[in-house]
Order: structure tokens, then C-alpha cells, then sequence
């Protein structure tokens, strides 16, 4: 940035300061290297050609000459049933885990923001699901919908086999996502819900509000950037999610919490279509910044 | 500054190097043993010994050609072959089974073995076992993309004492039950909380496809070089009968359908139901599991027209891109020889292709039901699908749900033969183009 604004600089002046200027360019590119290079190399490019994929027929074998097919992934997309069947899952399990996460974070946030006795050790045993990887997670509730050995069918005196049921599994799978992602919804609501000013809530009660009425009018206000900014946030991740899915069902039973990350790793490295699978990733990442650029965009409009 | 950016510039250089370079590039000198990578999928515990065991006595015996035991899994192994293949950094030797090798060796990531096959190892092992590992290549030409090692077919394992008690005529490896007479005997066994028979169907694509063939059904059809689906008279045999079993005659135990193949032994211990149609491979989880007192016999499968089973062989492949094929071989054809087979299929408790292995007389006891197990060997034929150029996406995509719809009898016979065949033309039409 620095360089295109100094660059008209040198022809009026002599010799000396246009290699001043140079040199600080030349620090600056070697500063920035360190971070720019592994952004390159491990994020764009990859990305770029990942996008380059996604408009030929690749497969993942080595006998296969890939060519350019234009749009006709794009078209084969929208006419796979698979494809929207998964991607009605992806948006239920979206939705309902952001949503369901953000809930009962906020509660458990407010809970935590009161002056209750051993809050600290409360505080400390909310994050704790965050520091576990998500396959521990996985594996974790996997014994715990256990069908014959599962703490769940114990406690209920019930025997399902949650996991593959067909009704079941999707239902039981969001629960996981939720318990996953409260932690860091519930500190980042923690730390907004520290920076409202007590002065709000004196003047509330001054003028008589109630509990309800001052979370409703003053809290959740007050709230809002942050709100926005977590829901979106999680949005992203959890339909990006794979790894937690994937050790708990595998996407099944029959493909009913076949979510679509799950669903394009199928094609790349089970069925070897890597051209598909680009383009249903690329897809989804356009559904993504549609889907945050129109909620970022009234949540904007709104505030203003 | 300077000296500290060029610095960071040549960690990053280094940095970026070591994760390039991290794939090939080995190159030994000549004194140097020659070092093979061996992918192991065993996982019963004698089974892994074994394994080790077979690759420690080849280490001392061969200081120029070192192997190393990767252990993998049968869960992940081919995603993680077909990442590693990418890569290339796949192992050299490569333990799999006969379905995954036709997706492999027509996209020619596997090395051709037909002309490095040593002859006493050619001739170990029946043209039959070989057949289940015959592809195409990927340019029209067939070729042996590995070794068949140990098979699978399936058998009953019964309750003795429920056995005895319903007083049906027991099967023998000779005269085997017919379907009538199995689901007649099912029947028999049903009373009160007591089932006949039990058929786990969390997979059931395999299991029925293998079974089929027992009337004829290959649920394949190939013409003018283009494979579709086919469900007629002969496909639809096994399936309704089970269904029958499951729905008209209410022998089977609804409680076993949703689960793995192995789930519902608890159950069979408890007497809960009298017959499990398993391969033969879980026989060692109720020899070594069964709680004192309980007995039990292994039943040959069941005959329809035939008493044809689909095979399917766990293999040895070498990758197309390893660096010594050929010590590879040698490696392969030392772990593969009769003695050792026998040692590997009584740690997996399955049934060895190797004639010599057969022989051995711990295959023919009648302890745990090997004699049944070896004699089965003789009904197994080239299952049908493993030729099917996309017969993995089928099975996950279409064959899958809907035989678990079928036998959770949500779905009737006439709409799977209409989805098997319409929707599972589709799939294989993508690897046909």
C-alpha cells in the first residue's frame, strides 16, 4: 500500500532518496514475507487451484488426462439429488446448531455474569469442551449413544441405537454440535455482557423496569454487535464442520447426516471425482458468503 | 533489520523445503538394505501377532531387503490409499481386499503382477482365488493386480442345545440345509422370546450379494461393454426369503437389523435366538467370548440352486510407483507360502487360498467348526460385483438404504429392484463415460 502512495516521488528528486524509498519497500515486502508466504502458499494457493479443479473432469487417479469441461460440474450439481438431499441436511444442521448454541450460550452466559459462589470454577468448567479436540468429542458421544454400553440408554432405560436410526441420527448428531460449540459462544457473550454499563441497568431499575424487561431493552441492545458477530461466526463453522460428523456417523445411516463437506469428501477420496468435489466446494463457499453477506448486510442497515 | 528478515526469509526457504521435500527422494547407496514399507490391515490380536511375527523372521533372514510393519485399518484404509497414491507416498506392499483392487488397478496405481509371479506361488493358489483379483487396467488389458490370501465365506453358527432341542436334520458340509428347509428349521426354533434366526443388516449389501449367487443372482450384467444393474427372478430369491423369515414367518429377531455383524452375539449367548448367518471369521469372537457352558456348532451355509457364494479375497498388492517391485515380490512371496498362510488365516480365523495351507491339519479339525469353514471353500466363486467399475458408490449410494428400508420392511421387493436398477445404472454410467 505504502509503495503505490510514495511511488510518484522520485522523478523530482535526486538520486539518493529514491533508493531510501526503495529500501523501505524492499523491508517492508521482507517483513510482510514471513506471514505472506505460508498465506500463499498454504491458503491461496491451494484455494486457486482448488477453484481450477473445480472447471475440469479431475479424478484422483493416475491414468486419467484431465480436461476442461467448463460449467458441466456445475450442471451435474444441480441435477444430483444427492447433492440437494445433502445440502438440505447441511442447512437444517446449520441453522438449528447456531441457533440452538446460541441460546443456551446466552444463558449460560448471563448465569455466569451473576455473583454466584464458586463462579470462577463455574467460568473454567464451561470452556472446558473447547480445549478437546473434536474427534475426542466424536468418540466421547459415540459412548454415549452407545446403543447396549451408552450412558444415554441407561439413564433413559431405553434401547435405541441413536446413531443409526434414520430419524434419530440427525437430531442426536446437533445435539453434539451444540454441546461442541457452546464454549466459545458462551465467553465471547460473557466477555460482551461485562463491557454493558452498569449504569444502564441502575437507570433501568430507577425507572422501574423488571428483570425481563431490562435484559430485553438494555442487555440484549447493548448486546447486538457481538451477537452478530459470534452467530456468524458459528454459522461458518458449523457448516463447514466434518471431522466431529464424520468420526460420529460417518454421514450415515443411508445418508442422513451426509452433511456437505462429508458429502465432497466422498467424491474426492472415496469415489476419486476431484473435479466434483471442487466444484461442490466452491459451491458451498459461495452459499456461505451469500448466506453472511445478506445477514452481515441487514444487521448493518439496521444498526445505522 | 536486514540480517534478521533475511534470516526469516531463509527459515521460511527451509521450512517450505522440508515440507516439500518430504515424499521421494531416497536414494541408497548400495550397501544400503533396501527398505519396503508393508501396509497391514490385521487387527484380531493373534492375527497382528502373526503379522509382526512373519516380518521379524523375514527381517533376519534378509538384512538387504528391511521390511517395516505399518499397521492401518480396514475402516479408512481406502481413502487413505487413494490420498497416499496421490501423493506418492504410498507403501509398497499393500494389504486390501479383492473389491478395492478393481478401482485401483483401472485407475493404475497397482502394479501388474502376472509376469513377476514366482511359479510355486502360482500354483499354491486355485485359478479361482486368482480370478478375484483379474481386473482391467485401465487400457483394456487384464492383468493381476494381486495376491489372494485369505477368503471369506459365509456359514450358520447355531446354539447346539437350541439345535438339538427343535430336532431338525443337521446339516452337513456334504448335504447342506436347502433355503426351505433353513427357514423351515428358523421356524421351528421361534417360541415365546426365542427366535430362530438372526440377520444383522447394518451392512447388508455384501452379505445379501454374496448370498444371492446361491440362486443365480449376480445383480450385474455386462453387454457390449457397458455393466448395468439387473434384478430379476434369480437377484430377488434370497432377499424375499429373508424378508420372509423377517415379516411372514416372524423367525428372524427385529432387534439384530440394525446392527453390525458382530453386535447380536451377546444376544446369541443368552439363547436369545437359535442361528447366526455370519462369516466365518466370527467364529473366533465366540470361541474366545462365549461364557462357560454354551455350546456351539458351525453349519455350512445354505443351498439354493447352487451352493455358490460370491468370494472375496484379502490381498497383497504392490503399488505401480514403489521403487523395488521386485523385493517386494520376494517379500510377498515369503509371508504368502503355505506354511505362513496357515499361520495368517488361524489368526484371522478365515479360510487360506493356498492348497498346502488348506492341508493343514489344524484347518480340518473339527475344533470351532474348521472343517465346516475349509470345506466351504470349495462353493466360493468370483463374486460377481467385484468386476463393477463403481460397485463402491453403488453399494453406499443406492444398494445401502435401500436394502435397510427393504428388510425394516418399509419399502416392497418391486421398488428396490426398481431403485437397484434405475438409480444404480445412474451412478455406474459416471464411470462408463
Amino acid at each position: 500500500m505504502t509503495a503505490t502512495v510514495t511511488r510518484p516521488a522520485p522523478p523530482r528528486r535526486p538520486r539518493a532518496k529514491r533508493r531510501h524509498v526503495s529500501r523501505q519497500t524492499r523491508e517492508m515486502w521482507l517483513l510482510m514475507l514471513p506471514a505472506l508466504v505460508p498465506v500463499l502458499l498454504f491458503s491461496v494457493g491451494p484455494l486457486l487451484y482448488g477453484i481450477g479443479l473445480a472447471f475440469t473432469d479431475a479424478r484422483n487417479t493416475r491414468v486419467h488426462e484431465t480436461s476442461f469441461v467448463g460449467l458441466e460440474n456445475f450442471t451435474d450439481l444441480l441435477a444430483d439429488g444427492d447433492f440437494w438431499a445433502s445440502f438440505r441436511i447441511g442447512a437444517i444442521w446449520a441453522v438449528s446448531v447456531t441457533a440452538l448454541q446460541f441460546l443456551a450460550a446466552l444463558g449460560l452466559a448471563v448465569l455466569l455474569n451473576q455473583n454466584l459462589r464458586f463462579r470462577g470454577v463455574a467460568r473454567v468448567l464451561a470452556v472446558v469442551p473447547w480445549a478437546m479436540p473434536p474427534v475426542v468429542i466424536g468418540l466421547m458421544w459415540k459412548l454415549v449413544y452407545h446403543p447396549d454400553a451408552g450412558i444415554l440408554n441407561d439413564l433413559l432405560g431405553t434401547d435405541v441405537n441413536w446413531l443409526a436410526d434414520f430419524s434419530l441420527a440427525l437430531p442426536a448428531i446437533i445435539v453434539v454440535g451444540v454441546w461442541t460449540g457452546m464454549p466459545q459462544t458462551t465467553v465471547v457473550l460473557l466477555a460482551g455482557l461485562q463491557n454493558v454499563p452498569k449504569e444502564l441497568y441502575e437507570a433501568g431499575e430507577m425507572d422501574g423496569a423488571g428483570r425481563w424487561r431490562r435484559f430485553w431493552n438494555i442487555t440484549l441492545p447493548q448486546l447486538r454487535p457481538v451477537i452478530v458477530a459470534i452467530t456468524s461466526l458459528d454459522f461458518v463453522w458449523n457448516i463447514n464442520q466434518f471431522g466431529l460428523v464424520y468420526v460420529l456417523t460417518q454421514g450415515g445411516p443411508g445418508g442422513q447426516t451426509r452433511l456437505p463437506m462429508l458429502f465432497a469428501y466422498e467424491e474426492a477420496f472415496r469415489y476419486r471425482f476431484a473435479g466434483y468435489a471442487s466444484m461442490l466446494g466452491l459451491a458451498m463457499a459461495i452459499v456461505v458468503l451469500a448466506v453472511l453477506g445478506l445477514y452481515l448486510w441487514r444487521q448493518m442497515r439496521e444498526n445505522r | 533489520m536486514r540480517i534478521k528478515s533475511a534470516l526469516a526469509v531463509a527459515a521460511v526457504a527451509a521450512l517450505t523445503a522440508a515440507c516439500g521435500g518430504g515424499g521421494g527422494g531416497e536414494t541408497s547407496s548400495p550397501n544400503e538394505p533396501v527398505k519396503i514399507d508393508f501396509l497391514s490391515l490385521a487387527w484380531q490380536k493373534e492375527s497382528v501377532a502373526a503379522n509382526k511375527q512373519l516380518v521379524e523372521e523375514w527381517n533376519k533372514a534378509n538384512p538387504n531387503i528391511q521390511v517395516t510393519y505399518v499397521q492401518g485399518s480396514w475402516d479408512n484404509v481406502n481413502d487413505q490409499l487413494v490420498t497416499q497414491f496421490a501423493g506418492g507416498t504410498a507403501p509398497d506392499v499393500i494389504h486390501n481386499d479383492s473389491p478395492a483392487l478393481a478401482g485401483f488397478a483401472t485407475d493404475g496405481y497397482l502394479l501388474d503382477l502376472s509376469d513377476k509371479l514366482p511359479a510355486e506361488l502360482k500354483n499354491d493358489i486355485p485359478q479361482a482365488a486368482w480370478d478375484t483379483v483379474t481386473f482391467d487396467g485401465g487400457k483394456g488389458e487384464q492383468g493381476v493386480y494381486g495376491v489372494p490370501f485369505l477368503q471369506e465365506s459365509q456359514v450358520i453358527i447355531a446354539n447346539k442345545k437350541l439345535l438339538e432341542a427343535a430336532e431338525v436334520r443337521v446339516p452337513t458340509a456334504d448335504a447342506p440345509w436347502t433355503w426351505d428347509e433353513f427357514s423351515a428349521a428358523a421356524k421351528k426354533m421361534t417360541k415365546g422370546d426365542t427366535y430362530g434366526v438372526a440377520w444383522p443388516m447394518k451392512s447388508p449389501v455384501n452379505k445379501t450379494l454374496n448370498l444371492a449367487l446361491n440362486f443365480g443372482g449376480t445383480f450385474f450384467q455386462t453387454a457390449g461393454g457397458k455393466t448395468t444393474v439387473k434384478v430379476g427372478p434369480e437377484e430377488r430369491e434370497v432377499l424375499q426369503r429373508i424378508h420372509d423369515q423377517l415379516y411372514k414367518d416372524k423367525s428372524a429377531d427385529p432387534a439384530a437389523l440394525g446392527q453390525g455383524t458382530a453386535d447380536p452375539l451377546p444376544a446369541f449367548y443368552k439363547g436369545k435366538f437359535a442361528l447366526l448367518p455370519a462369516g466365518v471369521y466370527l467364529r473366533q469372537q465366540v470361541a474366545e467370548q462365549a461364557p462357560d457352558g454354551f455350546e456351539w456348532v458351525t453349519l455350512p451355509g445354505p443351498k439354493g440352486t447352487t451352493t455358490q457364494q460370491g468370494a472375496v479375497s484379502q490381498t497383497l498388492s504392490i503399488a505401480q510407483e514403489s521403487e523395488h517391485p521386485d523385493e517386494a515380490m520376494k517379500f510377498i512371496s515369503f509371508f504368502l507360502n503355505g506354511p505362513n498362510q496357515a499361520k495368517l488365516a488361524k489368526g484371522d480365523w478365515l479360510l487360506p487360498t493356498s492348497q498346502k495351507a488348506a492341508a493343514d491339519p489344524a484347518m480340518t479339525s473339527e475344533e470351532n467348526g474348521w472343517d465346516v469353514a475349509t470345506a466351504s471353500a470349495k462353493d466360493l466363486v468370483v463374486a460377481p460385483f467385484l468386476k463393477v467399475n463403481g460397485f463402491d458408490e453403488w453399494k453406499s449410494k443406492v444398494a445401502t438404504p435401500v436394502l435397510q428400508e427393504y428388510f425394516a420392511n418399509k419399502i416392497t421387493i418391486d421398488e428396490v429392484a426398481k431403485r437397484l436398477v434405475e438409480d444404480g445404472n445412474k451412478v455406474l454410467e459416471r464411470y462408463q463415460r
